[in-house]
């Protein structure tokens, strides 16, 4: 199968990069001046209880030896303790994962639905008075710093007219059976509202303006004059010629911008206290808490690269000059 | 004789560009007869590729057909209604571009392609269109199970060949072809040709074969007008235009391209200087400034396209002494000195 080749290359690619990511948050961690520990070492402690601390954290080993101890322990999902809730890492990381992937693919499929269909329309409008009316707001948007945005929707739809809550993911003493029934209740729904809608916004002019570019482009492709010549309908010439491959570059952009909008995230989750991994990540760097830091940092860099892979496969299950060369 | 199958009477094409018009085609005239092969020939921005697509009436946005006719089978297909041209757009009418590559969609299989049009415009179902899409494969040598593959994996030569089976998938009158080999080697090409050649008198239908390249012209085509910057210069059977050109524009043409059906030993004598700017051409006849027998006369009047003998057209003031201007065009020198 042709098909195979690309994704077997590409998911070993994957695991160099993850391994290298791994290595180097290892290093980050260890060679930092100063004691990992003194965050969690209590002035009060005694010697012997700080080295017992040490010992237990396996910090008096040598440096290769620990390496492999963490490469092991990563391995079977292992991710240590965090130093401030004494908890395990993976277990918040798997609290908080999902409500970070949530409001990601929610508001970037929601940005991408929008920018592909405005994108096409405004390319067949081209040079239009819809066109000169519309590509500002869009540059606009664009421009507007998303904490800015966030707070310009919290003030109208939450403060002034009460339709959505200001923040978190649920209102208080609400409790929910499974996180199934979390996820699809009318409460949250209500509360991811803003925050998506806040990133929906921010994130929607580059699909817009890529599907815009793109479509002005293609129909000026020779395949799209020789469908006109053929006689075909309207609707084969836009949507199956033009729209169809204006689109390739456009879904392969929606992957790489999960990654982007993982990173861009912590403004938001700040803004409307919505307890995801970004808004984590910059508590425990601030905290000085190691392990959840670099739990945080490792789980953001997997979905980066996973969206990554899936970028590339995805271009070339879309585009046969790959798939079939 | 019938009526031609396609008669041009004074098309012009303009492209409008800000501030300036540029006259791509200028009061052209001539007819293409039922089953014949008819040749366009001159250099590069003569304005065939213009007249060519004006023949489906898919041209640029900047562009507007501005004078004359082109009957068709008894309709003029400057002023029927879009609609009327759609009809006749592939069915009737149907073209083969100069890059197949990029005039196939490449995210969609060749069959794909070929079923949109056998049944978008066929009206034929998934079965017939199936059989018809093989059989259309096997006319231009290709074999039916390639029907699966995407464009990019074939060679030049081969796309050329799926172009030609897509123009004929309908049955269409004419096919007009838009240097259909200009991309590929030369053996490709005489192959190529020679497949439009017999696939031409099988079907009965007529070719418009537009090239730069007079050899092509040579090897099959059975009339021949030539176009010198927007205008026809002459027009006559292929074996006259070769045995006794009347234009001195074709004289040097001939002498500046090799023989495709031969190895070519003659030496190649190019015909120095440029065409005019079609935006501002200038007066008299537009070919003066390049032309070794140009007179005073040539410079301030245009001479008008005239028939000239038998089924023969041209348009030169010294046409009248074509036989001694043949002979010296013979000679490369006289080509040499065009400041
Ligand atoms: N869209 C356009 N706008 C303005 N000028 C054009 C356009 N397309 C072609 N032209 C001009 O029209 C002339 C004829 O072009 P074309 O028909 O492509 O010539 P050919 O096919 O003989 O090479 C050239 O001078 C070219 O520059
Ligand atoms: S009209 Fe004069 S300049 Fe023009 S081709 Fe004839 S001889 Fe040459
Ligand atoms: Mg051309």
């Amino acid at each position: 199968m042709s098909t195979l080749k690309p994704v077997l290359s590409r998911t070993f690619q994957l695991i160099l990069v993850l391994w290298a990511v791994v290595t180097i948050l290892f290093l980050m961690f260890r060679l930092m001046p100063g004691n990992p520990l003194a965050a969690y070492i209590d002035p009060t402690f005694t010697l012997e209880q700080q080295e017992a601390l040490i010992r237990q954290f396996g910090l008096d080993e040598s440096l290769l030896r620990q390496y492999f101890t963490y490469l092991g322990n990563l391995l079977q999902g292992e991710l240590g303790y965090s130093f401030r809730y004494r908890t395990p890492v993976a277990e918040r990381i798997w609290l908080l994962l999902p409500n970070t992937l949530i409001l990601t693919f929610s508001s970037l499929i929601v940005a991408y639905i929008f920018g592909i269909l405005a994108g096409a329309w405004l390319a067949w409008r081209r040079a239009s008075r819809a066109e000169a009316f519309a590509l500002p707001i869009v540059l606009a948007t664009r421009a507007m710093p998303e904490f800015w945005l966030g707070m310009v929707l919290l003030a109208i739809f939450s403060f002034s007219l009460g339709i959505f809550p200001a923040g978190g993911t649920r209102s208080a003493g609400t409790e929910y059976e499974s996180l199934w029934s979390l996820y699809t209740s009318a409460d949250f729904l209500s509360h991811l509202a803003l925050p998506m809608l806040t990133l929906a916004i921010y994130s929607q002019g580059l699909p817009l303006l890529l599907m815009r570019s793109n479509m002005l482009d293609v129909m000026k492709e020779d395949f799209v004059t020789m469908a006109k010549v053929k006689g075909l309908s309207p609707y084969t010439i836009v949507i199956k010629h033009g729209a169809r491959n204006a689109l390739l570059p456009v879904m392969t952009s929606f992957a790489i911008s999960v990654g982007y909008q993982l990173q861009g995230n912590v403004v938001v989750e700040s803004v409307f206290s919505w307890p995801g991994l970004g808004r984590e990540l910059v508590s425990a760097v601030s905290a000085s808490d190691y392990p959840l830091a670099q739990g945080a940092f490792l789980m953001i860099a997997v979905v980066v690269i996973l969206m990554n892979l899936i970028a590339d496969l995805l271009y070339t299950f879309l585009d046969p000059r790959i798939s079939h060369a | 004789m019938s009526q031609p199958l396609l008669s041009v009477k004074n098309l012009s094409i303009v492209y409008e560009v800000p501030n300036l018009d540029v006259v791509a085609v200028s009061r052209a005239s001539f007819d293409v007869p039922r089953g014949s092969i008819v040749g366009l020939v001159g250099e590069s921005g003569c304005g065939k590729t213009t007249m060519a697509r004006a023949f489906t009436r898919i041209i640029s946005d900047n562009a507007k057909i501005t004078e004359g006719s082109m009957d068709f089978d008894g309709k003029d297909l400057a002023k029927i209604s879009e609609r009327e041209m759609n009809d006749l757009r592939w069915r009737d009418i149907a073209f083969v571009p100069q890059s197949a590559m990029n005039s196939l969609d490449p995210v969609y299989r060749v069959e794909y392609q070929m079923h949109e049009v056998l049944r978008g415009r066929g009206g034929m179902s998934r079965s017939q269109a199936k059989a018809r899409a093989a059989e259309l494969f096997e006319m231009v040598g290709i074999e039916a199970n390639r029907l699966r593959d995407f464009p990019h994996q074939f060679s030049g030569g081969m796309r050329q060949r799926v172009a030609i089976a897509l123009a004929l998938a309908l049955n269409p009158k004419l096919i007009v072809a838009d240097e259909p080999v200009t991309a590929l080697d030369v053996i490709v090409q005489r192959q190529i040709l020679d497949q439009m050649r017999a696939l031409q008198r099988d079907l009965g239908i007529s070719i418009i074969m537009v090239t730069h390249d007079i050899s092509v012209v040579a090897y099959i085509c059975d009339r021949t007008v030539v176009m010198y910057a927007g205008e026809v210069v002459e027009d006559c059977e292929t074996a006259t235009l070769l045995s006794k050109p009347l234009h001195p524009y074709t004289m040097g043409l001939k002498n500046a391209f090799p023989d495709i059906a031969s190895a070519g030993t003659g030496i190649l004598t190019p015909i120095s200087g440029a065409p005019p700017d079609l935006a501002r051409p200038p007066a008299g006849c537009r070919f003066a400034a390049r032309c070794p027998f140009a007179l005073d006369h040539c410079r301030s009047v245009s001479p008008t396209l005239m028939s000239f003998g038998d089924d023969h057209s041209v348009a030169c003031h010294r046409a009248h002494e074509a036989e001694a201007l043949r002979a010296q065009a013979a000679l490369p020198e006289t080509w040499g000195e065009i400041l």
